[in-house]
């Protein structure tokens, strides 16, 4: 293998990782955007998600689309609950910012904990094997995994942006993101367009469990971490754009797989924080290409 | 004249909505100019560009001829602007007293140094400040209520605090942003003698109101705007000699 | 009776926090997760004057403190330029980003730690001395907010709270009351963390990350927000009750993951039953 072959490898495998990365940030900045909610509960459902699918399909030995048709029942079941008594009881008491951190964090630990109890702190795969069939294409190591991966991280972004552009449900949704107050006036009515958001970020994160425990293992605290990936990409993408924080989920797993070249494994997570820390303190509003200012044109003459 | 405070074409709107156009004006020392106008005409959006809530677009501030509009809003304050909110914004957890010791243009108590470090000149302030504190209160009837909670008095009272607040600040500007809104009898009368005071003390003093029988009382002129913009100044019987005028105030 | 110091050496660092940290939250209205990075902060300084210049124990903890006060602003500068909801995450990229760097710096032992923290005394004379210095800390501490709170100072910072921009119109300078707030509460916790150090003798990144902190957080919340008793009483019932079911005897794999649950159910109840806290007083801070 040739150094051009290695880094393109790299480049596929990476781009391939950070799939699931993809889709936990997506989760994670949707309900940011649309309900200015910081969803720190959102590795709380990862655990569930991924420990109902485990039982499904280590289990109970159920087929494919059951078991993620379980997980999926349990994480959605899980997030309207929280949503429905959770956070609308702390929205209409005007909790403050605070008030929504500790009560989405706590969750998630306990969480955490329950899952510890139950099923202990050694790794475990949703199959007992994470190896796929291979292929070679043109010297590089393409697995089946990376083609679901790819393809279903795709299929559901495309979905997702379809949604928000074109189907009123999703264009509701961004008119709550923009000014909650005045979408009420207009009919739209909020509470639902929370549920609808956290049921869509349900699926991602479902999906992205599956996906990651098809390829390693993951112990209860594992979602947690996983989160704060979730959580950098979308500050560094700019809180509010979905798509930009995607992007950036995928530029961190990029440059997360290829420094393994330059530097050693151990100082690969401060890679991860150098970036955090640099952005949180000199673009707090996320990266942004300035916008190539347009001039209007002058009036005509004859124009008043 | 002694101009205290003035602006010079100051301008400003919020995504399209123009809430300052081309607004120059002056007070002198003595004045008590009435702003009048109907509602959304910018006259406490021009409180806000003075007292620094708002920046303009464009335009200038002068503090005794000297330009403020760098300054923030803080810095404004201990210049000597002192003003009302039409939304009164006393704080809610404290006493009538405590509202008004942390008003005064400049507050030792503010500091975490003087508290450490200051010994007996910082306590002799604060007594000094208490003082003077009690004493607007007494002039303004409310030495009973000193120590009660701000959520316990009566809306006109409450608004006779945020007046008192605002005397704390021994600065030479007073704006006061509706002072008799839901304002009657004893406090109506008590708010008209302290305007009268203060402007025979020196102040240049601006009051927005709706209430025409008070402007007529006690404003020497009155500034009459609309949609941001200075439509006409003059004495209170000219504007309201103006039917145009009238008309678009009371659209009669 | 070694457990019962230990114990009480625990309750006291974790009153100096919840107290401080109640004055940046609860006080100062400045919504910041960062405050165990200055506990760290704190105890690594001591740890590292004590191992590198053989600094004796006072000086020690106190350049702890100062260090944890000093870079406070490095945090609070920054952020609170932005907005006062900013600092929360900014404290967030802040505490994953110093745990990172103590975790990859040779000179502070990486992520193995930091051992060979000199020994002050030994035995039970030992943890008694910790134990009685510890409590006093908080007692001091305590003491001292409460002066502060009590003050023409604390009359300010509440009017701040109450309505932030009547108040900087009065003329007061919001921000630097912000700062100092901030620090005088990370330089206490650099204090906690000091004493850390020398009773436990080693540090770890570990013990400084997120989870820690929301630990914090929570005691402040739970015990009530704003008031001087409430994050004492929080502290100590979220410390106790967990450790209640110790002499149940379980086993270690189940004893842990339970003494979670119930202290993150514990906390969750009170959030919803009792949101204002378990001491809260009508007005804040009186």
């Amino acid at each position: 293998m040739n150094d051009f072959s290695i880094i393109i490898q790299i480049l596929w495998t990476g781009t391939a990782m950070s799939t699931f990365y993809v889709l936990f940030t997506v989760a994670f900045a949707l309900p940011l955007k649309i309900a200015q909610l910081w969803n720190f509960a959102q590795a709380g459902f990862m655990g569930i998600a991924f420990y109902t699918m485990y039982v499904a399909f280590d289990r109970l030995y159920l087929p494919v689309w059951a078991g993620l048709g379980c997980g999926l029942v349990a994480t959605i079941a899980f997030t309207v609950l929280m949503e429905r008594y959770g956070l609308q009881t702390l929205r209409t008491r005007h909790a403050s910012i605070l008030h929504f951190f500790i009560f989405t964090l706590v969750l998630s630990e306990f969480v955490a904990y329950l899952l510890m109890l139950l099923f202990g702190t050694e790794p475990v795969t949703l199959f007992p094997s994470v190896l796929s069939p291979v292929h070679i294409v043109a010297n590089i190591v393409v697995s089946d995994w990376d083609l679901i991966a790819l393809s279903t991280t795709a299929l559901l972004l495309l979905a997702l942006l379809g949604f928000l552009r074109f189907h009123r449900d999703g264009q509701f949704l961004m008119a709550v993101a923009d000014n909650g107050p005045l979408a009420e006036l207009y009919g739209i009515s909020a509470k639902r367009a929370y549920l609808v958001t956290m049921t869509i970020a349900s699926v991602f994160v479902c999906v992205g469990m599956y996906l990651f425990g098809t390829r390693a293992g993951i112990i209860p605290t594992t979602p947690l971490e996983l989160m704060l990936v979730a959580v950098i990409a979308t500050l560094l993408g700019g809180i509010g754009r979905i798509f930009s924080a995607a992007l950036a989920a995928v530029v961190i797993s990029l440059v997360q797989s290829f420094s393994v070249l330059i530097i050693a494994s151990a100082w690969q997570n401060l890679v991860l924080y150098g970036f955090l820390f640099f952005t949180i303190l000199i673009f707090p509003r996320g990266f942004r290409i300035p916008r190539r200012i347009k001039v209007a044109p002058r009036p005509a003459a004859g124009d008043v | 004249m002694n101009e205290i405070l003035s602006t010079q074409g100051l301008y400003k709107s919020f995504g399209g909505i123009v809430v300052a156009d081309n607004v120059t004006f002056s007070i002198a020392a003595g004045e008590i100019i009435g702003l009048i106008g109907p509602n959304g005409a910018g006259k406490t959006s021009l409180f806000n560009l003075i007292s620094g809530v708002i920046t303009p677009d464009a335009g200038e501030i002068f503090l005794r001829g000297l330009p403020i509009g760098d300054l923030p809003l803080h810095r404004r304050a201990r210049a000597g602007i002192a003003r009302t909110w039409q939304h009164v914004r006393l704080f809610k957890t404290m006493t009538v007293l405590e509202n008004l010791l942390v008003a005064p243009r400049e507050c030792s108590g503010e500091s975490v140094f003087k508290l450490l470090f200051g010994g007996g000149a910082y306590r002799r302030e604060q007594a000094t400040l208490r003082d003077r504190a009690n004493g607007i209160l007494a002039r303004m009837g409310l030495a009973p209520m000193a120590e009660r909670l701000v959520t316990e008095l009566p809306f006109g009272q409450q608004k006779l605090v945020g007046v008192a607040r605002a005397l704390m600040n021994d600065g030479p500007c007073l704006l006061l942003d509706e002072p008799m809104a839901g304002v009657e009898g004893t406090a109506y009368e008590t708010i008209k003698t302290i305007v009268r005071e203060e402007a025979a003390a020196g102040r240049a003093v601006c009051v927005v109101e709706h209430n025409i029988s008070f402007i007529k009382d006690l404003c020497s002129s009155a500034v009459f705007m609309a949609n941001g913009r200075i439509m006409q100044t003059g004495t209170v019987a000219e504007l309201f000699g103006n039917k145009f005028l009238t008309q678009l105030y009371f659209g009669t | 009776m070694h457990y019962i110091y230990s114990l009480l050496v625990l309750i006291g660092i974790y009153v100096t926090l919840s107290a401080s940290f109640n004055l940046i939250i609860g006080n100062g209205g400045l919504i910041s997760i960062a405050h165990p990075i200055f506990f760290a902060l704190g105890a690594y300084t001591a740890a590292l004057f004590a191992i590198n210049f053989g600094v004796p124990v006072l000086f020690s903890i106190a350049a702890g403190m100062i260090v944890a006060l000093g870079s406070s602003f490095a945090l609070s500068l920054p952020a609170l330029r932005i907005s006062g909801d900013y600092l929360l995450i900014a404290s967030i990229g802040f505490q994953l980003g110093l745990v990172q760097i103590i975790k990859n710096l040779d000179f502070t032992g990486g992520a193995g730690g930091l051992g060979n923290i000199p020994s002050v005394l030994s035995g039970e004379t030992r943890d008694i001395a910790f134990a009685v210095g510890s409590l006093g800390m908080a007692l001091v501490v305590v003491l001292i907010i409460r002066s502060i709170i009590r003050s023409p100072y604390g009359s300010a910072i509440t009017a701040m709270r109450d309505d932030e921009l009547a108040f900087v119109s009065l003329g007061r300078n919001a921000m630097a009351i912000k700062l100092v707030i901030f620090a005088i509460g990370s330089g206490f916790a650099g204090l906690a963390g000091g004493v850390y150090a020398y009773y436990y003798l080693y540090l770890s990144p570990d013990q400084f990350e997120i989870l820690q902190s929301a630990t914090i957080l929570t005691m402040v919340v739970v015990g009530g927000m704003g008031s001087t008793l409430g994050p004492v009483v929080g502290g100590i019932l979220l410390l106790a009750l967990p450790q209640a079911i110790t002499f149940l005897q379980l086993p270690p794999s189940i004893m842990g993951p339970l003494q979670g649950m119930i202290f993150t159910l514990l906390v969750l109840v009170f959030l919803f039953v009792r949101p204002q806290g378990l001491i809260s007083t009508k007005r804040l801070h009186r």
